[in-house]
């Protein structure tokens, strides 16, 4: 029956079983010759799909604001802007006049300006998603005056769609949407991030094969295989339907032989915080604050990042909240700082060295939020600086620690104690752990830069994608070197790439010595379980021969055995 | 009464995105009808998002304002307001 499967791009490593909703399908226009038109009534079903488009653009952008943020919500302002534009209305009064059908129209006036945007870069290509936003929107109010509501779904839906924009993907309801398939899209686009942060089942780039399916039908998304399975059996939808992933571990876990090891969350966005609490992380072992100054024209205030460091540890009142300061540059671009054309980007000025450099007066004013947040916030901040490679740099910025501290101070605020950590993402901070380690409290190894430069294989290439792997022992080597160096100078280890979500990669890590695993909060549960189940003593010696193999096969074989 | 006004653009964006916003909100919180663009261009409908993004004016440029109408003066010195008010600080709802 393997016409009943289709193949997709996983985005998310769960599965989810339900009925399919279509989204925003079957805008068909009417053929002009085939239709008798009455200029009069098509203008004022025009005008009447515009007013009730700007009613829904309205309450959807209060419910935005209201499960989203107030920033997300200002994407609606500028639809209602297009929405009522003269430039379109002219347009299609014009066209309705020579008598065209209001739906043709619209698509035609919104058409010209689509395209003239497309061709143009950066923030104006955005305009013309924003236009074809306003355009579908008008089209489907046009030609069948339904609509399906993406926040008022029933339970157990799965959304199939052309592909789901921003505004779309804040709608929907993890707790009561199954999951969602998309014809076009890929991992890293905007539906993928958001279904992994929201640990939603999701395949994208499914093709148009995925048309075929009807609305009612019963589907499972499998989004670890990338599958979209069509009437699944009772043993298919049960396995789905099963597959909410290892059972949620509230408590914090040990080994087997009583070895305490953390579990906690990667958090790149605001929304990606309840799911990590549901899914029983212990803390955040990531929290990447780029988020802070994506999206927007100018870098955000100090008040603004106190804001959300606050309500993050507010989140995790018994826990432990590593944020990384600003790290940009390499594959990162913020519009709004002077970022240089570099030939290798990610060998030139990122991470650590912009915070050093051009960047130092945000660097400062975001310690100082970040200071404030850790004396009034309920959890226990820790502050990581990324891309470091030299101790002179870890001395710098931790003078810049100290200069924020002061100033905070001379305000007559309190300044708390605060954990401070190194990520271990260069050769040379690996080679210079113990160093680094003396003067901080803890490590955190980021995986996936770590083993790119390790390996000297850019992560974006997949002519050396086989070289891109953490398990061979080049990276397992610089990882075990990492571990001893910080646990002689009594700094704790984590870990926060991607590795340390793989839980058939936890025994390995427990036993080459992390303290503490971060990932997204899809894989938490997962993980907690592997920890539980694992004797770190057994691993401790299986982790100590891996990193001695000589090839990735032969550390796969030490770890099967 | 016509009145006109060149602009030097100060927010970072330019016109775009929020400064955008506020500006064609301004013109249709106007009676005046007010046309935009570049000194030495073709001037578009200033209360048209379409337009006024496709001049691509960036932060130091310069826009020529004319309005026509019984509040001209008004509407420019709230669109000039708006132009020179760094994005930070412009308060949208003032607009």
């Amino acid at each position: 029956m393997a016409d009943r499967t289709l193949h997709g791009t996983g985005a998310t490593p769960r599965s989810g079983v339900g009925t399919v909703v279509w989204y925003g399908r079957d805008i068909s226009l009417p053929d002009p010759d085939d239709v008798k038109v009455d200029p009069e009534a098509e203008g004022r079903r025009f005008a009447n799909a515009v007013d009730t488009a700007r009613e829904e653009l309205a309450s959807e952008r209060e419910a935005t604001a209201e499960r989203v943020g107030e920033d997300e919500a200002a994407v609606f302002d500028a639809h209602i802007q297009f929405l009522e534009d003269p430039t379109i209305e002219e347009a299609v009064e014009t066209m309705i006049g020579e008598g065209q059908p209001a739906p043709n129209a619209v698509d035609a006036a919104f058409g010209e300006h689509i395209e003239q945007f497309e061709g143009m870069d950066g923030r104006m290509a955005e305009r013309a998603d924003d236009l074809r936003d306003v355009r579908d929107r008008l089209l489907r109010l046009l030609t069948d005056g339904e609509r399906v509501d993406l926040g008022d779904l029933p339970d157990g839906s799965v959304v199939l769609a052309e592909r789901l924009t921003p505004s779309d993907t804040a709608q929907l309801d993890p707790d009561r949407v199954a999951g969602f398939a998309t014809v076009t899209g890929g991992r890293t686009s905007h539906a993928s991030i958001f279904a992994r942060s929201l640990a939603l089942p999701a395949v994208v780039g499914v093709g148009e094969a995925l048309e075929a399916i009807e609305d009612g039908t019963e589907v499972v998304i499998d989004g670890d295989s990338g599958e979209v399975l069509v009437a699944p059996d009772d043993t298919e939808r049960a396995a789905a339907a099963s597959d909410s992933g290892a059972a949620v571990v509230d408590a914090s876990v040990e080994t087997t032989d009583g070895r305490h090891v953390e579990v906690a969350a990667n958090i790149g966005q605001p929304a990606e915080l309840k799911p990590a609490v549901e899914r029983g992380a212990d803390g955040v072992g990531l929290y990447r604050t780029e988020f802070l100054f994506l999206d927007r024209e100018t870098p955000p205030s100090e008040d603004e990042q106190y804001e959300a460091i606050r309500e993050t540890l507010d989140t995790f009142p018994d826990g432990r909240v590593v944020v990384r300061t600003l790290d940009i540059g390499g594959d990162k671009q913020i519009p709004y700082l002077d970022q240089p054309d570099e030939e290798n980007p990610f060998l030139g000025e990122r991470g650590i060295r912009r915070s050093l450099g051009p960047d130092s007066d945000l660097f400062a004013t975001q310690l100082r939020a970040l200071l404030r947040a850790a004396a009034d916030g309920a959890g226990d901040l820790a502050i990581m600086f990324p891309m470091v490679a030299t101790v002179t740099e870890l001395d710098a910025a931790l003078d810049a620690l100290d200069t924020a501290a002061a100033d905070i101070e001379e305000c007559d605020a309190d300044v708390v104690d605060v954990e401070v950590g190194v990520m271990i993402e260069t050769p040379s901070a690996a080679f210079m752990a113990g160093e680094l380690a003396a003067r901080v409290d803890f490590l955190s190894i980021g995986t996936n830069d770590l083993t790119q430069y390790v390996m000297a294989a850019d992560r974006e290439n997949e002519r050396v994608g086989d070289l891109h792997d953490p398990s061979h022992p080049g990276v397992l080597r610089a990882i075990h070197r990492t571990v001893t160096a910080a646990h002689e100078e009594d700094a704790w280890v984590g870990m926060c790439g991607e590795m340390a979500g793989d839980p058939d990669l936890t025994e390995l890590l427990v036993g080459l010595g992390l303290d503490e695993l971060s990932m997204s909060a899809v894989t938490i549960p997962e993980v907690k379980t592997a920890v539980s189940d694992t004797e770190y003593s057994t691993a401790s010696e299986r982790a100590d021969r891996a990193q001695l193999a000589a090839t990735r096969s032969e550390v796969h074989t030490t770890l099967d055995t | 009464m016509t009145v006109e006004r060149t602009v030097t653009v100060v927010p970072e964006a330019g016109l775009h995105a929020r400064p955008a916003s506020a500006f064609v909100q301004a013109v249709n919180d106007h009676e005046a009808e007010v046309s935009a663009g570049r000194p030495d261009g073709d001037l578009v409908q200033a209360a048209s998002m379409i337009a006024i993004t496709s001049l691509g004016v960036g932060q130091g440029d310069d826009i020529k304002l004319v309005a026509d109408g019984p509040d001209a003066e008004a509407v420019l010195d709230e669109l000039e307001r708006i132009l020179t008010t760094p994005e930070g600080e412009l308060d949208t709802d003032d607009g």
